[in-house]
């Protein structure tokens, strides 16, 4: 079984809690560790050696102080080592104008936050068939 | 006498004759040129004076009398006539306007304009400007200046427009035109301000929302168990009462955003709008063995996602206020109309449809036709029908934004119509 990479780009503690919760004992999954905001995921990425394999999927909220979701992916989108890493967009709330600004800046997918743990898992694997197709949305 | 000297005084009075041949030409055409008003002629009993009373001298009252300045300047700017408004204009007596140079009379600020304006007018013969007459309690006039020629010399008409009350009136208007901008500025920015007050605090409000929703959830699914009876009821109200704010928070916010944009329109075929509308209700329809009817509907210019909201929360609400007692009938009709047989002409369109939503539901007091439309305005109880109480305001302020009409009529037990009238076409604005 392909395992995948993921890091979670989240400030909201109960939101990663409940992440690690749905997910820790997926096989399927590596959890990286998660990451309060887009500086700090900047700062993970950059300092990974160039033998150390990169994530396979990113997951960005898109409220979060310093960096939003929005400012991330742009900067992951104008670095060539992290351009081809599946980044998706998951927020409380998306409306057209939200939905299309991410698709335009290079989301994968936009998601709304899913409200029970049946949601969660069906979130993850929407980014998983996404992974695996290589980031173009079905 | 010799033949040669009566030759010379044939000559002379030959000579003397075309002389006064002249003299008489000369003197028609002065008189034909208005050049002079009055001839001295030597007589018999010394000399008489004659004076000329031709349309002339209509021409001469007429200038005497008008309200406006009048002045003839010679090649020299010298003001060879000048009528008694004129010199009223520049508060001189008329005898000391005569024979001055114009341009004394301008506004020395005004002097290097009026200069080249003289030049050129003597070129183009006709010119116009706006200039200030006088120094002191200067006036502002419009000077209208065009050449005149008579017999090879060349005069300046001047015609003096008194331009005060225009300038007072233009004053007055840009004044009034600066505190409209600033209070449409002011509207503007509020109405901005009003949108982005929704729009945040919807947003802020979801988070929250969203942990007692997922929170109440896990409870639900995890804990119920061990809850003693009398609380699990609890947590079920937490989560209904959730899921009711969820819903009144995203009918906020698209009520906030209808205002902000505004997509050209295009054509939207109702028919295929409503029969999708229909699919996407499938389950409730099949749940309540409710029987839609829809008649031929028109297509009509608009903002597809728009018009699909009024149907959804019109088809939405009839589902939810259907009666128990009777199997739920909803009909969608269509009519076409002309802005005469309406009464009504909300834009330059003339052709209209008239779209009927029809139910045998509940109904609702009459006397609440024009209140339904309003935000947050529920007739019925909250614990019987779930909704925010924004469907039909979200509807109403669409078909405004249509250049349409929504009206309700209903007889409470027996069922509600709800009418819609929209222009076919939205092109034909202003």
């Amino acid at each position: 079984m392909t395992v995948t990479r993921v890091v979670l780009v989240e400030d909201d503690p109960d939101d990663k809690d409940m992440f690690f919760s749905f997910f820790s004992s997926r096989k399927d999954l590596k959890l990286l560790p998660a990451m309060a905001n887009g500086v700090e995921l900047m700062e993970y990425l950059q300092n990974l050696r160039a033998d150390e394999p990169l994530p396979d999927l990113i997951i960005l909220d898109q409220n979060m102080p310093m960096m939003n979701g929005r400012q991330t992916l742009t900067f992951l989108k104008a670095n060539e080592r992290f351009a081809n890493i599946i980044a998706v967009i998951y927020s409380t709330y998306a409306d057209s104008n939200l939905i299309t600004e991410c698709k335009k800046l290079g989301a994968a997918m936009v998601a709304v936050k899913p409200i029970t743990e049946e949601g969660y898992q069906k979130m993850m694997d929407n980014f998983l068939q996404l992974v695996r197709k290589g980031g173009s949305p079905a | 006498m010799g033949p040669q000297s009566s030759t010379r005084a044939l000559q002379a009075e030959v000579d003397a004759l075309k002389q006064q041949l002249e003299e008489a030409n000369d003197t028609l055409d002065a008189i034909r040129s208005g050049q002079i008003d009055a001839l001295v002629v030597k007589g018999e009993d010394g000399h008489a004076l004659y004076t000329l009373r031709s349309a002339d001298h209509t021409y001469r009252i007429f200038v005497e009398e008008m309200t406006e300045g009048a002045v003839t300047l010679n090649s020299t700017g010298l003001i060879l006539f000048s009528n008694a408004q004129f010199a009223a204009m520049v508060r001189q007596p008329l005898s000391e306007v005569l024979g001055c140079p114009f341009i004394d009379f301008v506004a020395t600020a005004d002097r290097p304009l009026f200069g080249r304006v003289l030049l050129a007018a003597w070129q183009d013969s006709a010119k116009r400007e706006e200039v200030l007459l006088c120094d002191t309690d200067s006036l502002p006039v419009q000077l209208s200046l065009k050449v005149l020629t008579f017999d090879g010399d060349k005069t300046l008409s001047v015609i003096i427009t008194d331009l005060t009350q225009q300038k007072k009136t233009e004053a007055e208007l840009k004044n009034k035109n600066e505190q409209l901008e600033t209070l449409n500025n002011a509207l503007l920015s509020s109405n901005h301000d009003l949108q982005q007050f929704a729009s945040v605090a919807s947003h802020d409000l979801q988070e929250p929302l969203r942990k007692i929703q997922v929170f109440s959830n896990f409870l639900q699914e995890r804990s119920y168990h061990l809850l003693p009876d009398s609380s699990k009821h609890f947590v079920e109200k937490i989560i209904s009462a959730s899921n009711r704010m969820k819903t009144l928070i995203v009918d906020i916010l698209t009520y906030s955003r209808l205002s902000a944009n505004d997509a050209a329109p295009e054509v939207v075929d109702l028919r295929i709008l409503v029969e999708e509308i229909i699919d996407d209700f499938d389950l409730k329809i099949v749940e309540r063995n409710a029987v839609i009817e829809v008649g031929e509907l028109p297509a009509v210019e608009g903002n597809r996602g728009q018009l699909r909201q009024v149907f959804y929360n019109l088809l939405s609400n009839a589902l939810k206020f259907s009666t128990a007692d009777r199997v739920p009938y909803i009909s969608i009709t269509a009519k076409a109309v002309h802005a005469v047989e309406l009464g009504v002409a909300l834009l330059n369109e003339e052709e209209y449809c008239h779209i009927t939503v029809r139910d045998n539901g509940i109904g609702f007091d009459e006397k609440f036709a024009d209140a339904i439309f309003g935000l947050f305005e529920k007739l019925h109880h909250k614990s019987t029908f779930e909704g925010s109480g924004i469907g039909l305001a979200i509807a109403k302020k669409i078909i405004d934004k249509h250049h349409g009409l929504i009206l309700a009529k209903s007889i409470p037990g027996e069922g509600s119509a709800f009418s819609i009238i929209l222009p076919l076409k939205q092109t034909n604005l202003r």
